[in-house]
């Protein structure tokens, strides 16, 4: 029987071969959903999936589209809100 | 800049080329050079251009806070102001045209590169701090030899 805190589901099963020739299970921890564009629902482009602390080791380029509202919204969404926002200044 | 033809242009037409049809047989080209505009995609999204060129039916020469590059006509939203510029007009040309309309564009020049900063080394002060450290391990070696005397 696995020991209490490994019986949890947020932790992913992962069978690994080990160099003396044993298969073993070993515990992962789940990576985070694909984020998606907030107007649209579409999934975002640019944007990796990695768990918090391995984001937070990335350059700022490499976390979003370098953009307005990159990472926030999509390519078409963003497109929509900029055309309005200078329709509207005009 | 006011350019104004009397033709009549059938609608489908008007669906092909970048023209906008104001009645009355009037037809106003929308994308022409002068004209600003507000750039949709890429990383200059959000900023003011102005058409420096027009070089076919898809792709224009722009200009202003935006870098100076072709670009699609459909990632760009026109507005209705626009420039008396001449074809193919300067960077500096431009920006002097976009301050007569209030809108600063900021040039930036790169930063030269400097050498590493070395830190300075206080020797005056670390010849002091040895001396004394040499002196108190002095003392407690004495003491240590009197204690034991006794």
């Amino acid at each position: 029987m696995p020991r209490g805190m490994f019986r949890s589901k947020t932790l992913r099963r992962v069978t690994k071969r080990v160099p003396g020739g044993t298969t073993v299970k070993r515990y992962e921890q789940r990576k985070p959903r694909v984020a998606h564009c907030a107007i649209t629902g579409e999934p975002l482009h640019g944007i990796p999936r990695k768990l918090p602390s391995d984001v937070a080791k990335l350059s700022k380029t490499k976390r979003r589209p370098q953009r307005p509202y990159g990472g926030v919204l999509g390519s078409k969404a963003s497109r929509q809100v900029i055309k309005e926002e200078a329709r509207e200044t005009q | 800049m006011k350019r104004s033809k009397q033709v009549f242009i059938h609608h489908k037409s008007l669906w092909a080329t970048n023209s906008v049809f104001l009645g009355e047989g009037e037809v106003k080209m929308l994308y022409e050079i002068g004209r600003i505009c507000v750039k949709l995609a890429g990383r200059d999204a959000g900023k003011k251009c102005v058409i420096v060129d027009v070089l076919d039916d898809v792709y224009v020469l722009i200009d202003g806070e935006t870098r100076r590059r072709k670009c699609n006509v459909a990632h760009l939203e026109p507005l209705t102001t626009s420039l008396p510029l001449k074809k193919n007009a300067s960077h500096d040309a431009v920006v002097k045209e976009f301050d007569a309309i209030n809108i600063k564009i900021l040039s930036s020049t790169p930063k030269k590169a400097t050498a590493k900063p070395v830190a300075k080394r206080t020797m005056s002060k670390q010849k002091k701090s040895k001396s004394k450290s040499v002196s108190l391990k002095k003392k407690s070696t004495e003491k240590a030899v009197k204690t034991v005397q006794a």
